[in-house]
């Protein structure tokens, strides 16, 4: 059924419909509605679940260790500083090979308390074995964080369904919210792998010495691969289903492009428009838009890639002391190509700055006239501000 | 419902267990080792018959009166008799007077022999296979009858000779009936001829049957008593209504005697002037002891004393004879006041005359109770000499026709049944080891045998039963984890009233129930001793202590056991030992 | 007299746990009272190691190893697990040590017991964090050397009293026991075991290690803490009802601090202050379970 919902309430709708059996949470501006919206399903019983209101992500997050521990659907949602706090234990979640949900609004990190846009928050989590999905649009949202119970539970790994906030957290759009039956149909009860079990005790997460945890890790590693192979499979059985079909990773008309823009988040729609109007002035340019960035597809963005000419990646984050994240993975991603085309790597819409069609025709016609990237990190729209911290 | 999809084997490699601890074996990492090891109380070691007295509680508190029983028949065989009349040198060093108050160990003695009595229990004995040894026992006192009785378990026959016309000796004829009942005292005579001791009453030996031992036996042992007053060397000692006190109870048992009115002084301090002084009380007389040194220094036992007193028998201490004299139908007793100066070698008190000044006190009968000896003087022991052998209760002589053994109170200080016990026992070991291996093997096999320090020996030791693993070392009481007892008060014998007591020669003593006695008896520590309490088994960390259907019911596993020692702090009655953990080379 | 104390065992043998180490015996006992249903969560302390490297574990009942600061959120998840699956019948419990439960683990715990989670919080103290190597926490009493309180800057802190901490958030049931004293301890495991909401136990637990004493001292020390008034045995439910549960003989501090290698360095007026604050300590606490001074 079609409604116009806010992306928090459509990850909260799926929630709901996943049939998830424990929500934790800790409330974090702007992950708020998709909490409220979740409590509210629980307390008139919309959704049959066991919601602990901790004090904190930190036990937020431990909360559902134990409850996937012991063998039940689990989901919470986070943003910037609360996920931060979870850092800990988002190491522990995958290292468990606990197939728990997340909901993570990207936002800004203080101090300089900002609750606006960045990616930052979730990219500096990029170690720790989550898979990391992020979203364009409220139907996608949806839809992914379906499809994250889904690919969670096949792996045995950790999922984050990462959103923009307030662009996508707060905006409201038309969504399809899918019927009960149909989700049932894709999405079947948990059946654990392992769990605590007073009939079959054993100990979970003792100490391992050098001898073992290498390969431990290892099957970590397995797991991501594994969930590699398996994302095309959940989308296939989904656009079966529900008649939509999502990718890792969507080139558009990138065929014969001479220059590539990558993307990701809620930016990818603007840019969307851009490539259609360029193209409309004859410019051989193309879009890709990268929705996995965890396993990050690197065959798939090789392949995309490697015959451009250019490529400018738009990075929504930085990694301080290197560059933008997207663009080092894709440079990691291309080096070996021999011939590969230099990726500019532009930093845009910190902290919630609007990234506006003309900003990223900047960016395209800053592309268009550099053969090479002058430097790693092409910060763009920087105003002049004052290097001492006394105001003049 | 969704079909599920097929089962992708995704790696899953994650720490979880598979196997338990079993596996290290952390026994390797002990440098001390617990061990269980059972030591000695210190009221055996204290008993002259070395009874096994932890034991005999513990059996006693879990209610098993006839093993309790024929724990005390394996060191003792006359339990209502030292139930009754022991001074029960135990209670004095039981541990347990230390936290509240001593466990009633008499008491629960004369308990078990009471039961036996009721249910009728035969006792099952070690015994021996026989040998064709005889040995010839002379007097069926205390110290005889405990002597043939040993020698019978030992496996050999032993021949009892008993001049007087029943068994007993001081038994029969010097301790009163209100402290020892006939009844008891045939019972338990019986009980030593259902062994196989053949007592010949009627039967007195003379010197020369001695030299012939007695037509052929291997052995003898001669332990005919101090039947013998002395005499305190005091003019006027032949005087009519001067009489032996051993003599006056022996005529009360006879029947000779049935009331006696009037005054009498008793001179002495020993049980045998109590005796005399109590009796005089329950015929209808008055009695006045007098003692030279004080009430403490009386050898009588402290609570004779004190009945005797309660039931108006008068001690005037400090007061030595001089001389008696007749006077109107009575008798005079001069005394002289002494006073206390110094100790005598032997550790006694030492007296001496206070002044020249003498007192008179008028009686109308004086009794002597200042000693006994030896009726005849081929009773008395030979000191060192070649072939002479002094133990601890004995004297054993090698002579040509074969061992003899003096006993009893030929050759014992104290003179208290417990100690004729310990005497006839000694005795039957010596002449058993005497006879099997000779006169050297004697004393270091008796040493065995000891129980704590010594001299007390214990028979089942002597016999290789389980005492025998036992440690030497006695329990002192701040070895006894007390954190696992309570406060509970000593059981309160009943006894007759005073007006009872003095109006007849029945028993004054009374009896205690079964409820009492097993309650009294769980008061024992146990001090040494495993009573499967299980606190090791509890409290160790390692779950080390394995229970199994062996005597102590548990062993420790040392593949685990780590050493730490918890058991053995824990263990209430340090039934346990820390030893230091023996490696060899390449260890 | 035996020990009346329930027979099975749901432990094994071959744990690393130190020679005479309370935390062990304390867990054996726990474990006796609770039974096979039985769910344990455990942070970080020294029963993470005790319990058994990979591939092994020496309890007999499901375990879930945790980080440190968490004990108490973790086991809010295994109950809300539980509760989805309709399994009422299996208890959960945290078993932290004092550094877990005292300190990084407080925020955790303190909103697991103000939401009144439907689990047992048990607190195994041994007044210091043993596993990484003796270091102070704030269970580490006044006076007590550790390696991070050395010499002259020995702890001159008190001991925080987390049963009073507990007893504020008015949980249905919180307790102290001792090792030393067993029957005790598991009456009231299995009172907590019976209850509903969040029970809190508090294990006083001796570390031959890092107290340095004697290994076979491990039980009489324990005592020791209990008769000289330091460590008393109550109960408090509904952060409201005190009740004492043994009245100890009163025996002076030194008794207790003499035994222990860790207070070797306290001078004669250090003891005198300790006692007073003993003292102190214990009158608060008797007025307020209504026992006669």
């Amino acid at each position: 059924m079609k409604k116009v919902i806010e992306g928090s309430q459509g990850v909260a709708e799926a929630v709901r419909l996943a049939r998830v059996n424990v929500i934790s949470a800790y409330p974090i501006t702007p992950q708020t509605h998709i909490v409220e919206t979740l409590s509210g399903f629980c307390s008139d019983g919309t959704l049959d679940a066991r919601f602990l209101k901790v004090e904190s992500e930190h036990s937020a997050l431990a909360a559902l260790i134990g409850a996937a521990s012991s063998g039940v659907r689990t989901f919470t949602a986070t943003s910037s500083q609360g996920l931060a706090l979870m850092h800990e234990l988002l190491h522990w979640a995958s290292g468990a090979r606990l197939p728990i949900v997340m909901a993570e609004v990207n936002r800004a990190l203080g101090p300089g308390w900002n609750i606006w846009t960045d990616q930052t928050d979730s990219l500096a989590q990029r170690d720790t074995g989550w898979i990391q999905l992020y979203c364009e649009d409220g139907q996608e949202t949806l839809d992914t964080t379906l499809q994250a119970f889904a690919l969670a539970e096949q792996v045995n790994l950790p999922v984050m369904v990462v959103l923009d906030a307030f662009f996508l957290s707060h905006t409201y759009e038309p969504v399809d919210i899918p019927e009960q039956e149909a989700v049932d149909r894709f999405l079947p009860p948990f059946a654990p792998r392992f769990q605590l079990d007073t009939a079959n005790p054993c100990a979970f997460g003792s100490m391992v010495t050098p001898d073992t945890y290498m390969e431990m890790r290892r099957s970590i590693a397995a797991g991501m691969e594994a969930a590699l192979e398996l994302l095309p499979e959940v989308e296939e059985r989904f656009a079966g289903i529900f008649g939509r079909r999502w990718a890792a990773i969507e080139p558009v008309r990138c065929d014969d492009a001479e220059i590539i823009l990558v993307t990701s988040g809620t930016v990818t729609g603007t840019c969307r428009e851009l490539i259609g109007d360029l193209r409309e002035k004859g410019e051989k340019v193309g879009l890709l838009k990268v929705k996995l960035f965890r396993p990050f597809p690197v065959e798939a963005i090789r392949r995309v890639l490697a015959p451009a000419r250019k490529i400018a990646v738009i990075d929504r984050n930085f990694s301080f002391g290197a560059s933008g994240i997207f663009a080092q993975e894709i440079r990691a991603a291309l080096c070996n190509t021999p011939g590969h085309p230099p990726v500019f790597g532009f930093v845009a819409g910190i902290g919630g700055r609007d990234v506006t069609k003309d900003v990223l025709e900047g960016i395209y016609r800053q592309t268009v006239e550099s053969d090479r990237p002058e430097r790693e990190d092409l910060w763009i729209g920087l105003k002049e501000v004052p290097d001492a911290l006394e105001h003049p | 419902m969704a079909k599920k999809p097929d089962p992708v084997p995704v790696s899953l490699f994650i720490p979880r267990s598979y196997l338990t601890t079993e596996g290290n074996k952390t026994g390797s990492w002990r440098f001390l080792r617990p061990r269980y090891e059972e030591k000695t109380a210190p009221c055996s070691a204290a008993c002259p018959a070395a009874e096994d007295i932890g034991k005999i509680e513990m059996l006693a508190a879990q209610g098993l009166f006839k093993d309790a029983w024929e724990a005390i028949l394996r060191e003792n065989p006359f339990p209502g008799i030292c139930g009754r009349v022991c001074f029960h040198p135990c209670e004095d060093v039981c541990n347990r007077g230390s936290f509240d108050e001593a466990v009633a160990i008499h008491v629960l003695e004369r308990f078990l022999a009471n039961r036996a009595r009721r249910g009728v229990f035969t006792p099952d004995l070690k015994r021996l296979a026989p040998k064709r040894q005889t040995v010839a026992v002379v007097g069926a006192g205390p110290a005889g009858l405990s002597a043939a009785y040993f020698l019978t378990l030992l496996g050999y026959r032993a021949d009892v000779f008993e001049a007087a016309d029943e068994a007993g000796g001081v038994l029969r004829w010097g301790i009163p009936l209100y402290r020892l009942p006939l009844a008891i005292l045939q019972e338990e005579i019986r009980r030593i001829e259902e062994t196989g001791v053949r007592i010949q009453t009627g039967n007195p030996i003379s010197q020369r049957d001695i030299n012939t031992f007695i037509e052929g036996h291997d052995a003898l042992f001669i332990a005919c008593g101090h039947g013998r007053s002395a005499q305190m060397g005091v003019p006027g000692e032949g005087l009519p209504g001067v009489q032996d006190g051993l003599t006056f109870l022996r005529e009360i048992r006879e029947g000779t005697i049935s009331s006696l009115g009037g005054q009498a002084a008793v001179i002495g301090g020993g049980n045998a002037a109590v005796d005399v002084a109590r009796s005089i009380i329950r015929l209808g007389g008055s009695a006045l002891i007098v003692y030279r040194r004080r009430r403490r220094d009386m050898p009588a036992f402290g609570e004779e004393i004190a009945m005797a007193l309660d039931e108006g028998v008068e001690l005037r201490e400090l007061l030595a004879p001089v001389a008696i004299r007749d006077s109107d139908g009575g008798l005079v007793v001069e005394v002289q006041p002494m006073q206390i100066a110094g100790t005598d070698t032997d550790g006694r008190a030492h007296i001496e005359p206070k002044g020249k000044k003498t007192e008179e006190i008028r009686v109308d009968r004086l009794f002597t109770a200042v000693g006994e000896r030896p009726g005849e003087a081929w009773y008395e022991p030979p000191t060192e000499g070649n072939g002479v052998l002094r133990l601890s209760h004995c004297v054993l002589q090698q002579r040509a026709s074969g061992p003899v053994v003096y006993g009893g109170d030929l050759t014992n200080a104290t003179k208290s049944v417990a100690h004729a016990v310990a005497s006839g026992k000694e005795a039957a070991m010596a002449l058993d080891t005497f006879l099997a291996e000779g006169i050297e093997a004697v004393q270091p096999r008796l040493a065995a045998c000891r129980v704590g320090e010594g001299p007390a020996l214990s028979m089942e030791i002597y016999m290789h039963g389980p005492r025998s693993e036992r440690s030497f070392h006695v329990v002192t009481s701040d070895e006894i984890n007390t954190a696992y007892f309570q406060f509970d008060p000593r059981v309160r014998q009943p006894r007759l009233l005073r007006e009872e007591r003095v109006r007849s020669f029945g028993e004054v003593n009374l009896r205690i129930s079964a409820n009492l006695a097993i309650r009294e008896a769980e008061r024992c520590f146990n001090c040494g001793l495993c009573n499967q309490c299980d606190n090791c088994y509890l409290f160790c960390p390692d779950l080390a202590v394995k229970k199994d259907s062996g005597p102590l019911g548990r062993h420790i596993d040392y593949d685990y056991c780590k050493g730490c020692g918890v058991c053995a702090v824990e263990c209430p009655r340090n039934a346990m030992i820390l030893e230091e953990e023996a490696y060899e080379e390449g260890d | 007299m035996r020990l009346n104390i329930p027979e099975q065992d749901y432990m094994y043998s071959g744990h690393v746990g130190c020679p005479g180490c309370g935390a062990a015996i304390a867990m054996k006992f726990f474990l006796k009272a609770m039974g096979e249903k039985t769910v344990i969560v455990l942070p970080a302390c020294c029963w993470s190691i005790i319990a058994g490297p990979y591939p092994q574990s020496t309890l007999q009942v499901p375990l879930i190893h945790s980080a440190f600061e968490a004990g108490g959120a973790v086991a809010s998840g295994v109950r809300a697990a539980l509760d989805t699956k309709g399994d009422r019948e299996t208890v959960v419990v945290t078993w932290a040590g004092d550094g877990g439960t005292f300190d990084i683990g407080f925020q955790a715990l303190s909103g697991a017991v103000e939401r009144n989670e439907d689990f047992i919080y048990v607190c195994y103290d041994n007044e210091a964090y043993m596993n990484t190597g003796i270091q102070r926490s704030s269970a580490t009493p006044y006076g007590a050397w550790t390696t991070t309180t050395p010499g002259i800057q020995w702890k001159r802190g008190r001991k925080k009293n987390i049963v009073e901490a507990l007893a504020a958030h008015r949980i249905p049931y919180a307790a102290t026991a001792s090792i030393a004293f067993p029957e005790d301890l598991i009456r009231k495991v299995k009172k907590a075991r019976e209850t509903h909401g969040s029970r809190f136990l508090h294990i006083y637990t001796t570390c031959p290690t890092g107290w340095r004493m004697p290994s076979e001292m491990s039980v009489r020390i324990a005592r020791m803490a209990v008769e000289t008034c330091i460590f008393p045995l109550y109960e408090v439910e509904d952060g409201v009802h005190y009740t004492l549960n043994y009245t100890p003989r009163g025996f002076p501090v030194n008794e207790y601090l003499k035994l222990q290698g860790r207070f070797g360095h306290l001078t004669a007026d250090d003891l005198e202050q300790i006692q007073e604050m003993v003292n102190e300590d214990w009158q608060l606490l008797i007025r307020k379970t209504g026992e006669q001074a």
